[in-house]
C-alpha cells in the first residue's frame, strides 16, 4: 500500500531524508522510531502529500504523490504532529467538514460520524469547541478526522501525544484492531509503543534509515538477541556514528 | 469517492462564514465600517442638503484601505500560525478550490456588510428621487473594489504566519492603489517631470481610483470591469501558486 523509492528530502542545504526505501502492506502495523529532527515528520508529510520529495517516488494504493496527490489524499487518515485543528470550531462541525471534504454526504455521512464518534471516544465533547478539550480529546478528534473517511492507509504522527496510559492502552487497542483492513504507519519517538503493537520496525537517525524488520530480525543483525529495541536503537545510531568517522 | 469542485468550494466557504460569524472582531469590524460610511454621509446629507449617495461613495476606498485587510488578514496567516494549512491541504481539495472557497466565504460576508449600507438608499428614496441607477452603478463599483482587496488581501495574508504583518501589507499595497489615483497625488507627481506626466501614468495603469470612480460616475465600461475582475484574478492565482509552493 505504501512504497517509498529511494527518497531524498532537502530544505536548503539540510537533508532531512536522505534516500529512504521501504514499503507497508495491507495488515501492517509499522513503527517509525527514531529521535527529534530525524526525519519521521517530513517522510510522513510527503506521504501525506504536503511536502514533495526532492529525489526518488513516493506512492499510495498504487498512486504516486506527485501526479496523483488527490488519489492519495482520498486513501489516506493523516494525524499530522502536533495535530493541528481548527481550534474555533465545534468538535462535530470539525468532523462533518472533514468527511464532506472526503466527499461524504447524507446517510453516508452520518454513518461515518457515528463510527468514528464511538470508535475513537469523542461523544463527550461533541458539543465543544476544539481549544475547550484536553490535549488527549484534541488528539481523539484529530484521529477521528484521520479516520472518518475509512481509508486503507493510516499515517499517524506521534499519536500518542498527550494520552494518559489508559489512553495509551485504548489507541494500541484500536490500531490493532484496525490492523487487518489497514496499512499504518505511525511515528513516534515512544519505544513502548512500537514494542507493543509493530509488526515491524523502521529505525530512521539523522535522515537516514538505519534499520527495517521486526524487532526479532533487528536485534540479531545487531548481534543483541533478544534485547529491546531501545538497545537496538542505541547500538545502530553508536554503529553509525562510529562509521561515519 | 470524489469531490466536485463546487462541492469543495462550498464546504470551504461554509467553514470560513462560520468562522467569520464566530467571531466577535468581524461583528466589530462590520459595526464601525458601517458607522464611519454612514457618517459621512450624514454629513453630506445634514450640512450640505445633498440627496446622493456620492459622499458615501467617495468615502469608501479610503476606509476599505483598512477595513478590507482587516476581513482578510487571518485568511491564510492563521492557517500557518496554527498549523492547520497541513489539515487543509491534505484533504482531498485542489489548492484552487481552497482558495476560492476563502475568497467567497470573505466576499460573501463583505457583501452582507455593504448591504448593511442599503436603510441609506431607503432613506434617500423615502426623503426625495435620487437616480437609483447611478446608486446601483456605485455598490457594484463598491463590490468590485472591495473583491480586489479582498483578492490582494488573501495574497499577502498567505506570505506570512503574523496576522498584523498580513494586515500592514494589504493596507500598503490598497493605499498605494488608491492614492495612485487620487487628483491630488497625481498633481503631485506630475509636478516632479512634467514632460513626462508620471503622476498620470501610474494612475492609469494601475491605479483602481479612476475604475471605480467611473462606476461611481454611472459608466460600466468593459475596460473598468476587466480590470477589477483581472486583477482580482491574477492575485487569487497567486494565492493558489504560493500554497503549491509549500510543497517544495
Amino acid at each position: 500500500m505504501i512504497r517509498v523509492d529511494s527518497v531524498t528530502r532537502t530544505y536548503g542545504a539540510i537533508t532531512a531524508v536522505d534516500d529512504i526505501s521501504f514499503g507497508v502492506d495491507r495488515g501492517q502495523i509499522v513503527g517509525f522510531v527514531g529521535p527529534n529532527g530525524a526525519g519521521k515528520s517530513t517522510m510522513l508529510k510527503m506521504l501525506a502529500t504536503f511536502l514533495r520529495p526532492t529525489a526518488g517516488t513516493v506512492s499510495v494504493a498504487g498512486f504516486d504523490t506527485v501526479a496523483d496527490p488527490l488519489d492519495v489524499r482520498r486513501r489516506i487518515g493523516y494525524l499530522p504532529g502536533d495535530t493541528p485543528l481548527y481550534r474555533d470550531m465545534v468538535v462535530d462541525d470539525l468532523v462533518r467538514f472533514v468527511a464532506g471534504a472526503h466527499g461524504l454526504a447524507g446517510a453516508e455521512l452520518e454513518a461515518a460520524r457515528t463510527r468514528v464518534i464511538d470508535m475513537c471516544g469523542i461523544g463527550p465533547v461533541l458539543s465543544q469547541r476544539v481549544r475547550e478539550c484536553s490535549t488527549g480529546f484534541r488528539q481523539r478528534v484529530g484521529f477521528s478526522c484521520a479516520l472518518v473517511h475509512d481509508p486503507p492507509v493510516l499515517l499517524l504522527d506521534e499519536p500518542t501525544h498527550g494520552f494518559d496510559p489508559l489512553q495509551v492502552m485504548a489507541f494500541r487497542d484500536l490500531l490493532t484492531g484496525l490492523k487487518q483492513d489497514h496499512a499504518i504507519l505511525f511515528s513516534t519517538h515512544i519505544i513502548a509503543d512500537v514494542e507493543a503493537i509493530s509488526d515491524r520496525v523502521l529505525i530512521i537517525h539523522q535522515g537516514r534509515l538505519l534499520g527495517d524488520g521486526t524487532l526479532a530480525e533487528l536485534g540479531q543483525r545487531a548481534g543483541l538477541g533478544n534485547a529491546g529495541l531501545e538497545s537496538i536503537f542505541a547500538h545502530l545510531v553508536s554503529t553509525t556514528a562510529e562509521a561515519g568517522q | 469517492m470524489k469531490i466536485w469542485p463546487m462541492n469543495g468550494i462550498s464546504l470551504v466557504a461554509r467553514r470560513e462564514l462560520r468562522a467569520y460569524f464566530d467571531s466577535p472582531i468581524a461583528y466589530i469590524i462590520a459595526a464601525v465600517f458601517l458607522v464611519l460610511a454612514g457618517t459621512s454621509f450624514m454629513n453630506s446629507f445634514f450640512l450640505a442638503g445633498v440627496v446622493d449617495m456620492r459622499p458615501f461613495f467617495d468615502t469608501l476606498p479610503f476606509l476599505l484601505i483598512v477595513f478590507a485587510p482587516a476581513l482578510t488578514m487571518r485568511s491564510w496567516s492563521e492557517e500557518h500560525a496554527q498549523g492547520t494549512v497541513e489539515l487543509l491541504l491534505t484533504l482531498p481539495m485542489k489548492p484552487s478550490q481552497v482558495v476560492a472557497g476563502k475568497y467567497s466565504a470573505a466576499l460573501l460576508y463583505y457583501a452582507l456588510i455593504l448591504a448593511g449600507s442599503l436603510p441609506i438608499v431607503v432613506m434617500l428614496a423615502w426623503l426625495g428621487d435620487p437616480d437609483l441607477g447611478l446608486i446601483f452603478c456605485g455598490y457594484l463599483g463598491a463590490f468590485f473594489l472591495g473583491a480586489l482587496f479582498l483578492a490582494f488581501g488573501q495574497f499577502l495574508s498567505s506570505l506570512t504566519h503574523n496576522q498584523i504583518v498580513a494586515f500592514a501589507l494589504a493596507a500598503l499595497l490598497a493605499s498605494a492603489l488608491v492614492f495612485s489615483g487620487h487628483a491630488t497625488v497625481v498633481e503631485i507627481i506630475d509636478g516632479l517631470a512634467p514632460a513626462w506626466q508620471p503622476g498620470t501614468l501610474v494612475a492609469n495603469a494601475v491605479s483602481c481610483l479612476p475604475h471605480y470612480d467611473a462606476f461611481v460616475g454611472g459608466l460600466i465600461g468593459a475596460d473598468h470591469l476587466l480590470y477589477f475582475v483581472f486583477m482580482s484574478a491574477f492575485f487569487l492565482w497567486l494565492t493558489q501558486v504560493g500554497l503549491r509552493r509549500i510543497q517544495y
